[in-house]
This record gives C-alpha cells, sequence and structure tokens, in this order.
C-alpha cells in the first residue's frame, strides 16, 4: 500500500537516527512501518519513499512491575507486550486489534483506543515516556517513568496520535493495570431507536461500572459472535461490559439486569470470559476490517459527536445508506460504520455543522485517499499543526502526504 | 514608578475594557508581584480583568502591539511561581470570568470559564450524582483554568487520573489573539492539541472555557487510616498495596511533624505519636469494597500497623480529607516559613526517597515534615525555616535541590504537579538531554513564535542559564 | 501616642509571617468572591498591610480603599489553614491609621457621620430609640410601609436613609428589663446577661426571649446595672479609646465572683467581649482578660448547658445563617443548630455559602453600602433556595439587613433569632409565616 522503493531494518536506535538523518540530507520521504495493519488508515502517499521498519528494535527494555510501568521498544507487538504483562497479572486495557502484529509503536502513533475507552481511556492516557527521532534524525526523549509528571510540555501526548508526521517513535514507557479477574458481556436487543437512547441515558446513571456501551447494528452483526441473530423485530444490540473481581461483575451483571428491567429491557446474553472473547475481539477490529469483511467500494468511517447524540448519528447513517453496519462506542459518542466511500462527503459536512467530524479510518485500496477525502476540512488550530509539523519535520520526509504536510515552512 | 513605555497601553487596556478592570498604580501592583511562591518576586506593569474571552483576545492583541509579555493568573496559589511577572508586562486576572455555562449531565459534561473555582464546581453539582474528579489541595480557592494549566492533581488522582484525563474540549486565545476551540468532540483528524494545552502552565495560550467531563460519585466509600510506628513501614505497605493490584482511590502519607500541624489546625484526634499515617480510600460499588478493605488492612497490618480505623461516618470523612487537604498550610503553625516540595519516584521507590529525605534533612540540619500523594510515588516534602535566619534559608534551599536531585537519581522527577514555573526551571537540564528540550522549545514556539506569553517559565532559556537566587 | 513613622508599624510582626501566602483564604472572602481583585481579598489585605507598616510603600487613597472594604467577617480566619489572626492584623492596622491621618491632620478626623450618629448615638441604647421616633411615628401612622415601597427613604440623604430603612416594622418590644430573674425548677446555673446598645434598642424582644430560654433551662439571670455598649462600633470605625472606655465600665459592671457566665445573645457583641483582653496592654488587662475568658454566646452556653427540650410543635421549615462573628470569630457553628433541631416539627435546612458574610458586618452596611447590597442580594438567593419559610441568625446586624432585604422584595420570609424561636416553643406560640413556603 506504500510506495516504498526501499526497506531497511535498523537494529537499534541510533542506526534508525542515522537512516532518517541521511534521508533528511537528501529530502527522501519516510514511511516507518510497524505491524503494518492500519496502513488503510490515513490517506494514501504517492511519493515513493525509504521504508523504515521497526522490527528490530522489539526488546523490553524494562518491567518494574510493582511499579506498574513498563518500558518497551516501538517494534514489539501487543501480543507479546500481554504477555510480559499477564506474567505479572497486569494488563494494558487499552484495545488493539490484530495485537499479534500490531506494534507499540503504530498503535501509539495512530492513538489506538477501542470499545473499553469508556472505563479506561485510550493509549493517550497510558503512554508515560517515550524516545523519538524527528525529522532531522535528532532522537530525543519526553516525559519520564513515573505515572505523574508535570516536568515541562507533555510531548508524549503530541506524538500519540501523530502517525508518525513528526518522528518515529523508537521506545515507549506505559502505565498499567492490574489484569480484572473476570469481564463479562451482556446485551440486549434493541426493539426501536428511541428505547436506544432511552437505555443509553439510563446508563449515564448507573450504579454499575461498564468498561463499555457498545449499540451493534447492520448486516456486519447479523451473527454476531456468541450472541447469535438479532430477534426479530429489534434494530440493534445493546452490549455492556464489566469487569473486576468474581463478585463486582456478578453484582454488576445483577444490577444492570434490575435496572433495565424498570425500562422493559431483558437482557438476551450474557457472557463471561471466555465466552466474551470473540465479541470483544470483533468489537475491537470494527475500525479496521480485513478486505475480506468490507463490502466493495466501502470505507469506514469514525464519526464524533457527543454520547447524548449517537442514535441521532446512527439513525441518519441509516438514512443515508440502510444497510450500513455500525457499531458505536456509545458512552464515547464514537460511531463507526461502513459506509459506501461516496456517502463520505455528505455525511461529513452533517456532522461538522453540530461540532461533530468524521474521518475515514480505514478505505481499501482503489477507492480515493487524498489529505482532503481522508481528513475533511482542517480541524481547528490547524495552523499550530503546520507551525509543528514545519518545527519537527522541516523538510516534510516523515510521513509525506498521509497527514500533515510541511508546505510553506520557512 | 511606571515604564513610561506601558503608559500609552495602559490608557488603550483602560478604554477597551473600562477603567475598573485595569490597575495600574504601583500600589494597586504590589499584591501581583507573587502568588503561593514567595521567594522571586516582580510587580507586573498592568493586572487586566476581561469579562469575556473578546476581551481576552483584545488585551493579547493590544500587548503585542506595544511587545509586553503576558502572564494568566487565576487564584494565584502556584506554589511554583506559574503566576510571577518575570520581566513585568501585562497579569490577566481569570478571576472576573466565573461563570458555571452549562452542566450537561446527559453527556456527562460541564462547561466553565476559566476563572470558576474548582469546588464551586463541585458544589454546583451537589446532588446530580456526579463530580469533577481532580481535587488538588487548592481547590477551595484554585480555579480550574489555573488546574487546567498546571494539570493538577490531588489525592483521588491515583485511580482517577489528572485534571488532563477530565479535559473534553477548551477555549483559549492564542499568541497571536486568535480564538481556538478545541473539543468538547474529539476530532481525530489533527494532533492532540489539547494534552498539549493542558500543563502548559500558560505559555502557549491562556485558557478561557473548560469542557470538563463529569465522574459518577461512587457508589460507597471507605475510608481507612492505618497507624503506623514508623515511616518505612508505612511506606512499605503502601508500595505493597499497589503491587498486589489493588487500586485504591486515594493512598496518602502522613507523617509525625505533619500530624502535629494538622492535629493543632483541625483537632481530628490523630495519635501525636504516630511516625506516620496512612489515608487509604477504596471506592466503588459497595459489593467489592469489604474484599478491597480485607486486603488492604491485611497488607498494612503485616507492615505493623498499630491501628486500622475507618471513617465512622461522612462528616468524618470529610474532616479527615479536610485535614490531609490543609496539611500543608496547618505548617504554618509550625514555623514562620515554609518551602514545599514536589518530587516524584517510582512507586516502589517510595520507601528510599523519604529515608533519604529524613538524611538529607539531618545533614543540612534542616526540619522536613512530609505529606505524600503516596501512591503515586509523589512525595512533598516540606522543609521548615525562619527567613530571618539567612544561614538556615541556604541550608533549606540546599537540601531541597538535593531532595530534588535524588528524586531524578531513583528514576523520577522534580515535579508531579505544581509545575516548573521558575522556581524549577534550574531541574530541567538535569531532567531532560538538550535534544529533549529543543524538542520542547520547538514546540513553545510553534505557538508562541514572539515568546510573549508567559515568559521565564518551564523552559530554561537556550543558554542554559535562567533568572534564578 | 504614636510616634511610629507608618501606621501599623506597631503590630507584632509575628503576625504578618504566620501568613505563607498560600492563598487558600482568597475563595473564602465575600470582597474578593465578588470582585476577584486581591487587593481585595484577605491574603492581599494582608500583604498591603504588611508592606505600608514596613514602609515600602505609602499609604495612599487605593489602599486605604481595599482595606476600608474588608468586612472584618474574618471568613479568612476561618479558611486560614495556618493560622493566621486577621482580625488581629485588621482592627489594629485600622486604628494605626486614623491615629496617623489625625495626627497628620490630612483629613478631618471623623466626618460628620460618624462623629454624630456612630459614636454620639449607637452606644446609647435610649438614644437609638429617641433617634428612632419619627421613624415609629411614620409606622404608627401606616405611612413608612407605603414609603419604604415606594423607595421615598432614598430621599433622605445618603447614609441616613439606609439607616432609615433598616428599622424594622413595629414590635412588642416589652417592658425595660429586671435587674434579675429567677430559674424555673432546679436551679442550674447562674448567669449575668449583657444587654448592650443596638440590641436593647431594638430587639429587646429578643432579648425578653434569651431570658426565658434561660429561666426555662434553671438559668438565675443578673441583669448588672452600670454595663453599656460592647465598644465594636468605635473598635471598627478606628476609635480604640472610645472602645476601651466601653469596656472598662463594662468589665467594672459584672461581679464575675457570682456568676458562671457572662452571657451575650449578639454575635458581633459576643466576639469583641471576647476580644477585651486582646486589644489594649495596661493595668488593667488581666481583668478584662477575666472577664473575657467568662463570656459565652447564649446558643453555645446552653449547648453546653444540655438544653430542657422544648415541647411546642413548630410546623415549618428553617433555615440558620452563620454570622460572621458567630461563626467565623468565635467558631460558634454547630451549637445553633444542635439547639434548633430539638424544636420539635421544626425542619432545618443548610444554608448555601452560609459562611458568607451578608453585609451587615457591624456599621458596613452604613459606610459601603453598595457592596453591602450586592452581598445582601446574594444572601437572599441563598436563603430562597432553601424553600425556608423561617430564617434565623444570631446577630442584630444581619437580622436587620436580612429584615430589610426581605421587606424590600417582599420575600415571603420570617427573620428570627434562635432565641425568638426556642422561647415559641417553650411557650407553644407560632411564628407568623406564611402560607405557601418561599421558591426552592
Amino acid at each position: 500500500m506504500l510506495p516504498l522503493s526501499e526497506t531497511v531494518t535498523p537494529a537499534d536506535r541510533n542506526e534508525l537516527a542515522d537512516r532518517v538523518r541521511r534521508a533528511a540530507e537528501q529530502g527522501q520521504p519516510v514511511y516507518p512501518l510497524g505491524g503494518g495493519t492500519n496502513l488503510a488508515y490515513g490517506a494514501a502517499p504517492s511519493e515513493p519513499g525509504l521504508g523504515l521498519s521497526l522490527a528490530g528494535l522489539e526488546r523490553l527494555v524494562d518491567y518494574p512491575a510493582r511499579d506498574l510501568t513498563i518500558t518497551v521498544e516501538a517494534g514489539m507487538t501487543l501480543a507479546t507486550l500481554a504477555e510480559h504483562l499477564a506474567a505479572e497479572g497486569q494488563q494494558l486495557p487499552v484495545d488493539v486489534p490484530y495485537p499479534d502484529r500490531a506494534t507499540v509503536g503504530g498503535a501509539v502513533a495512530t492513538g489506538a483506543g477501542g470499545p473499553r475507552q469508556y472505563r479506561w481511556g485510550t493509549l493517550r492516557d497510558y503512554v508515560i515516556g517515550l524516545s523519538a527521532v524527528d525529522g532531522c534524525g535528532t532522537l530525543f526523549s519526553a516525559g519520564g517513568r513515573v505515572v505523574k509528571n508535570a516536568a515541562g510540555y507533555d510531548l508524549c501526548r503530541l506524538l500519540t496520535g501523530s502517525l508518525g508526521s513528526l518522528a518515529v517513535i523508537v521506545q515507549v514507557t506505559l502505565m498499567v493495570k492490574p489484569r480484572p479477574q473476570c469481564s463479562a458481556l451482556a446485551a440486549c436487543p434493541i426493539p426501536d431507536w428511541d428505547t436506544a437512547e432511552h437505555l443509553l441515558a439510563g446508563l449515564v446513571r448507573t450504579q454499575t461500572l461498564p468498561s463499555a456501551i457498545e449499540l451493534l447494528a447492520g448486516p456486519a452483526w447479523r451473527d454476531a459472535p456468541s450472541l447469535g441473530p438479532l430477534p426479530a423485530g429489534a434494530v440493534a444490540w445493546l452490549a455492556v461490559g464489566f469487569e473486576g473481581t468474581d463478585a463486582e461483575v456478578r453484582w454488576m451483571l445483577a444490577r444492570l439486569r434490575a435496572e433495565w428491567g424498570e425500562t422493559g429491557a431483558t437482557v438476551a446474553a450474557t457472557l463471561l470470559d471466555r465466552q466474551a472473547d470473540p465479541l470483544w475481539k470483533a468489537l475491537t477490529e470494527f475500525r479496521q476490517p480485513g478486505p475480506e469483511r468490507i463490502a466493495d467500494g466501502s470505507c469506514a468511517a469514525e464519526i464524533r459527536v457527543l454520547p447524548g447524540h449517537v442514535v441521532e448519528t446512527v439513525r441518519r447513517v441509516l438514512k443515508i445508506d440502510g444497510i450500513a453496519s455500525i457499531l458505536a462506542h456509545a458512552g464515547n459518542g464514537v460511531v463507526l460504520a461502513h459506509i459506501p466511500a461516496a456517502a463520505v462527503a455528505g455525511l461529513r459536512s452533517a456532522f461538522r455543522a453540530s461540532g461533530g467530524s468524521l474521518v475515514v479510518a480505514s478505505a481499501p485500496a482503489g477507492t480515493t485517499r487524498d489529505v482532503a477525502t481522508v481528513w475533511g476540512p482542517p480541524p481547528g488550530g490547524w495552523t499550530v499543526m503546520q507551525a509543528l509539523k514545519c518545527r519537527f519535520d522541516p523538510k516534510g520526509i516523515l510521513n509525506r502526504g498521509r497527514f500533515l504536510v510541511a508546505d510553506g515552512c520557512r | 514608578m511606571i515604564a513610561t513605555a506601558t503608559i500609552p497601553l495602559l490608557r488603550e487596556l483602560r478604554r477597551r475594557l473600562g477603567a475598573e478592570n485595569v490597575l495600574g498604580a504601583p500600589s494597586e501592583l504590589v499584591v501581583y508581584e507573587c502568588d503561593g511562591f514567595t521567594i522571586e518576586k516582580n510587580r507586573p506593569d498592568a493586572v487586566v480583568f476581561p469579562r469575556s474571552t473578546e476581551q481576552v483576545s483584545e488585551v493579547v492583541k493590544l500587548c503585542a502591539r506595544y511587545g509586553a509579555s503576558i502572564v494568566p493568573r487565576g487564584a494565584g496559589t502556584s506554589l511554583a511561581g506559574g503566576c510571577l511577572p518575570v520581566g513585568g508586562g501585562v497579569v490577566v486576572m481569570l478571576t472576573r470570568m466565573k461563570r458555571i455555562l452549562t452542566i450537561d449531565l446527559r453527556n456527562r459534561m460541564a462547561v466553565v470559564e476559566a476563572g470558576v473555582p474548582n469546588l464551586e464546581l463541585s458544589r454546583a453539582l451537589a446532588g446530580s450524582g456526579f463530580h469533577f474528579a481532580p481535587d488538588p489541595s487548592s481547590q477551595t480557592a484554585s480555579t480550574i483554568g489555573g488546574n487546567v494549566a498546571t494539570n493538577a492533581g490531588g489525592p483521588h488522582t491515583l485511580k482517577y487520573g489528572v485534571t488532563l484525563n477530565h479535559v473534553l474540549g477548551l477555549e483559549a486565545v492564542l499568541a497571536d489573539g486568535s480564538v481556538l476551540q478545541i473539543g468538547p468532540v474529539p476530532d481525530p483528524a489533527g494532533l492532540d492539541l489539547l494534552g498539549v494545552l493542558v500543563g502548559s502552565e500558560g505559555t502557549l495560550a491562556i485558557v478561557t472555557k473548560v469542557w470538563v467531563r463529569l465522574t459518577p460519585n461512587p457508589e460507597d466509600y471507605r475510608t481507612l487510616r492505618a497507624i503506623f510506628t514508623s515511616v518505612d513501614d508505612a511506606t512499605n505497605a503502601i508500595s505493597d498495596i499497589i503491587a498486589a493490584g489493588i487500586l485504591p482511590a486515594a493512598m496518602e502519607l502522613m507523617d509525625q511533624g505533619i500530624i502535629a500541624a494538622v492535629e493543632e489546625a483541625y483537632r481530628f484526634g490523630f495519635p501525636l505519636d504516630a511516625k506516620a499515617i496512612a489515608v487509604i480510600e477504596v471506592d466503588g460499588p459497595a459489593a467489592g469494597l469489604d474484599e478491597q478493605e480485607r486486603r488492604v488492612e491485611t497488607i498494612c497490618r503485616r507492615w505493623n500497623a498499630r491501628e486500622v480505623l475507618r471513617a465512622a461516618d461522612p462528616r468524618q470523612r470529610e474532616l479527615l480529607w479536610k485535614c490531609r487537604k490543609m496539611a500543608v498550610g496547618a505548617v504554618g503553625r509550625l514555623s514562620p516559613s515554609y518551602c514545599i516540595q514536589d518530587g516524584v519516584v517510582p512507586r516502589t521507590r517510595l520507601p528510599h526517597i523519604l529515608r533519604r529525605i529524613a538524611e538529607i534533612g539531618a545533614k543540612h540540619r534542616v526540619r522536613i515534615v512530609n505529606v505524600a500523594h503516596a501512591g503515586d510515588g509523589n512525595v512533598h516534602p516540606i522543609l521548615l525555616f525562619d527567613e530571618r535566619d539567612r544561614d538556615e534559608v541556604a541550608r533549606v534551599l540546599e537540601a531541597g535541590r538535593e531532595v530534588l536531585a535524588e528524586c531524578i537519581a531513583s528514576g523520577g522527577s522534580v515535579t508531579a504537579e505544581h509545575g516548573i514555573g521558575v522556581e524549577k526551571l534550574d531541574f530541567m537540564s538535569r531532567l531532560f538531554a538538550p535534544a529533549d528540550l529543543k524538542a520542547m522549545r520547538r514546540l513553545r514556539e510553534a505557538f508562541d513564535p514572539a515568546g510573549r506569553l508567559n515568559p521565564g517559565k518551564l523552559l530554561p532559556s537556550e543558554c542554559g542559564a535562567s533568572a534564578q537566587t | 501616642m504614636s510616634d511610629l513613622k507608618n501606621p501599623g508599624e506597631g503590630i507584632d510582626f509575628g503576625l504578618f509571617l504566620d501568613c505563607v501566602h498560600c492563598g487558600l483564604c482568597t475563595s473564602a472572602c465575600p470582597t474578593y468572591t465578588e470582585l476577584g481583585d486581591e487587593n481585595d481579598g484577605p491574603r492581599g489585605r494582608v500583604y498591603l498591610m504588611r508592606q505600608v507598616a514596613e514602609g515600602r510603600l505609602g499609604l495612599d487613597a487605593r489602599i486605604r480603599k481595599h482595606l476600608d472594604l474588608c468586612l472584618d467577617c474574618r471568613a479568612c480566619e476561618t479558611a486560614c489553614p495556618s493560622g493566621v489572626h486577621y482580625g488581629r492584623l485588621i482592627e489594629p492596622f485600622r486604628l494605626a491609621v486614623e491615629e496617623a491621618e489625625h495626627q497628620r491632620s490630612v483629613v478631618k478626623r471623623y466626618d460628620w457621620f460618624r462623629q454624630l450618629v456612630l459614636f454620639r448615638l449607637f452606644p446609647y441604647a435610649n438614644r437609638i430609640r429617641l433617634a428612632m421616633t419619627p421613624v415609629r411615628w411614620l409606622q404608627r401612622l401606616g405611612i413608612y410601609g407605603w414609603m419604604e415601597r415606594l423607595g421615598l427613604f432614598k430621599l433622605v440623604p445618603g447614609r441616613l436613609g439606609h439607616m432609615v430603612t433598616l428599622v424594622g416594622p413595629l414590635v412588642d418590644q416589652g417592658p425595660k428589663l429586671p435587674k434579675f430573674l429567677p430559674a424555673k425548677g432546679r436551679r442550674r446555673a447562674r448567669v449575668a446577661f449583657f444587654v448592650g446598645c443596638v440590641a436593647e434598642a431594638m430587639f429587646r424582644h429578643t432579648h425578653w426571649a434569651t431570658l426565658r430560654v434561660l429561666q426555662e433551662n434553671g438559668c438565675d439571670v443578673l441583669i448588672p446595672e452600670g454595663q453599656g455598649c460592647c465598644g465594636a462600633i468605635h473598635f471598627h470605625a478606628g476609635s480604640s479609646d472610645g472602645a476601651r472606655k466601653l469596656a472598662d465600665a463594662n468589665v467594672a459592671a459584672f461581679d464575675l465572683a457570682e456568676i458562671d457566665a457572662v452571657i451575650v445573645n449578639h454575635g458581633g457583641c459576643g466576639a469583641m467581649l471576647k476580644e477585651y483582653g486582646l486589644h489594649w496592654h495596661d493595668d488593667l488587662q488581666p481583668a478584662r482578660r477575666r472577664f473575657a475568658e467568662k463570656v459565652k454566646d447564649i446558643n453555645e452556653f446552653l449547648d453546653q448547658l444540655g438544653l430542657v427540650p422544648p415541647s411546642g410543635r413548630i410546623e415549618a421549615t428553617a433555615t440558620y445563617h452563620d454570622a460572621c462573628h458567630l461563626g467565623h470569630a468565635q467558631k460558634v457553628r454547630e451549637a445553633p443548630r444542635r439547639l434548633l433541631a430539638q424544636i420539635p416539627g421544626l425542619a432545618l435546612r443548610e444554608l448555601p455559602e452560609t459562611e458568607i458574610c451578608c453585609g451587615s458586618a457591624g456599621t458596613y452596611n452604613l459606610n459601603q453600602p453598595a457592596m453591602a447590597q450586592r452581598l445582601m442580594r446574594r444572601k437572599l438567593e441563598n436563603i430562597l433556595k432553601t424553600g425556608a419559610q423561617i430564617v434565623l441568625a444570631s446577630n442584630a446586624g444581619c437580622l436587620l439587613q436580612i429584615g430589610r432585604e426581605v421587606r424590600q422584595r417582599r420575600a415571603p420570609l420570617v427573620v428570627l433569632h434562635p432565641m425568638d424561636l426556642l422561647d415559641m416553643s417553650y411557650r407553644d406560640a407560632k411564628p407568623a409565616i406564611a402560607s405557601t413556603p418561599a421558591r426552592r
């Protein structure tokens, strides 16, 4: 998917920095490569350039488990990270699709965040330190190894989600959490959209602590893993995830049933631990569907609105495309929709007007993927972002054409 | 004396904002020469009280035209000199922008102007079932704008995170006077400017409006106080609780010295012979609390806790938290002056750093008492002195420096929540390599190329020297 | 007596050093909360006073303005973790300023209003009563009510006009107080009652209520002759000598040996009496200190004694406003609430921002009417939020200030002293509450 003229795999960060420095001298574009699981995100670059693989940087640097922090090189996969953490009864509570291939650096660069962001936040909330190489080939570090740090600017935040446009991330220090004893998903079929909003509004005041609040609609969920077919007459599933000790999860499930019972909604399925895994996986992967899972000419759009506008948003999407598949992280106002690429522009202007936004999270090869189509009109603070790009990557070699462009740098 | 150059600026400010919103006389400027940090002082050239974002923008544009620097200020409770008008300039007070604009429970969000005191929002939320989670000890006075500028923490940071984790959106005036709105709906099409602005100490923009996340009140609490006969036992217990995978809402430490001060001020009934008290709060669904409480107590007992007591009722809990939050101010009862430090170390290094603090105090003959957001590894050693004793002042400054150096050596940082301000400028180059600082400098230049927003703070000047005592 | 160069130079410097400049007091200060300027907050004022005392700053009109705007409500003392005695800074400082200006004859020592109204009129109950005669006549003729509603008192010049509007409607104040009243039932204590000036002139009915409550609680009550004004008005207006003379007259009037306590029922007077021992350093200081130690606020006293529960039901919703000089200066907060909670049928609701001054603050409402009005409006809004039918305060100034606002806004509220209500419960009388409660 990337126009790579060659690919190198530096063995360490210094070699990597050297490589970037040389590319900068020649004005050669550099495309950092992690696991390649999210290449369909962002604009498609056209200029050939250097593929910079992080596969050589996959070491565990430091894991003081009792501090609940871990430092790893950026090329480590999320599965390997999870293994290290699991050995100490810990986890990174951020869902990243295809963890066998996806790398820590790639996840940080794309600012990953899945269904469990309702309780746990996104990866942005876990990066407490990092090292990176800027567009001049200079290695720098930010943050540290403590969970609370107010020294200087938070460059970790700046780089998380920057899509490799400011620097190549080579090492990351993460805050981690104890692994919950138990997890569960409870799902309820939704008869109509007004009921959906009613239940979602009710969940704002629930006494339980949901980890995820998910709304599932459309053909992709026709036979949702472990849930089975959606009962006739229902428009969607509402699934709520819980984590905690056995006692806590049991109590929360009972409590949810009671709260829903008052409104007439019934829990049709309760999935515990392993049983829930396939559904968790599907919820996580929906944003980055493989080509086999998305209709021809469709893309995955990520729409952001206020949580109170989720149901309205879902209805609007369905009005434009009645057979769209939709997953909403409803508690956070994230609506993911598999829709025809042609519908993007129309939907986008509709959400912009109400303070929302739409980006194309995943577009298959063959569709138009220029900066304007993928990202839409420039967001607030665009001039500052451009100024940042000019200062961190004055030659504009990093991920050229994918996100920020270094046009007009002095 | 008023610098002649500021006279036309003052005239212009008065014309735009109204005379009642501009101070220019030396006798009225003097109280703005410092904040909660009093070691350095400098009088501003003017103080203005804008009442709207448009007025803030006008002030910024005027200052740009006259080349004046700008120092945003809320309640002025910074302990690092964040509001010190280094080299004069115009202090922009946000205290007349203090409306709570919206409380929107469906979206778990409130919209407030920057000058709203932190606690006022929580008061306005009373009975709603929600609260604003960041609870810095200054929360009765400090403003939400100020909390955003310093990314303020507090005891409940341990479970609920710092201010950044509770900010959904910002309206801010940039160095050129333009107004930027980020959020409240996150836009993935761009860099995380919100994350960068929070904690930037007023050096990148002036925050005028904040969309904050509201947190549901936990169903129930258990607030425990464990009484220890040695500081070492207490810190080891705290370290073990974290390592055991228990996540209390807050885990605080007070040593014997601070207990004495707090007891004098608030008469809680703490045992004065205790060497350390850990205040540990667990919260959440009631179903899980007995279990958490039992595990916490077991670990405390394993580390020889003499007693583990539960707050009897909400009133006692409230008083307990008041004692903890007012502890620093209460130290004023122990000595005429004090200097509070804000170091942070990896949590397992907590026993080590407190031992070292005691040694450093002994070595320099400085009395040091301690409070700590211990669960986060965040220590607040308080060094006591009499400002009239010059020799003692010198020893205190030296001991303070040594404590922070020890934090760095232990893999930590020199500030967890107070910020760098002017106080810790010298430490930036010890904490960060030149390339790291350069990256930060680039960030600042991207926002404020002329360097007029809160100059002389957060980053040491390029040559490494700073305007320090 | 002063040959000191700077006003305030004589103040114990340690009191300034108590302030560690943390700023936690600011949000507790009514004027800072209203204005947002640190010059109008406690930390700023302490800083200004220190600058002047140290001679780093000359006392100019601007600084005076900020210091004059201080209510001396001492809410900052409650908020201060470091234990700054703010009252002991601002009060002597104000005295020093007055003295310095008198010596330099920069301004007239006191303007006519202070001279005549504050010093000649206020300390004397009989003169106050005499001065109120015209107003009382207007009331008897039924004209006062509509003059107030039409705002005609605004035509009365300045501060005098404000004073006139403070005078409440006619109530039966009861006869002159006797010298002695015996305990009912078994005698539990023997106390002496402090009468005061404004309180005696305008709240004699509350005095009677207080005395009856004391009797009900088994107290012999002496009302010594020769006592007078507590001196707070003089002291806070900058006349230390005048205040001292009144204090010494009071100290002489009470025979401490034969009583368990000196009872005072208004917070402002009580705070002054309790601080007699602090203000003047001369031969009589020990005697003043002994006197001060015996002074007890009525709420505090009854709470400690253990209230004989009243039995008359009062089916009403009430809220209690903490008078600054009772709450902040004397730290008496829980006692009145505990007493009121024992009235059968009474529902007590917490008042939001109860700790913020109502703007009365002694004679502040006469000297700084604009700020006083802002604070009063804020107070009434908060009172209305509670939905209470009765608002209670244990201080004359607050009762007058809140009472006027209630009348002018025609709020459906009855303004009472806690002793008024307790007394009603003992007598099985009912307050004249509006049938529809105030809006919530």
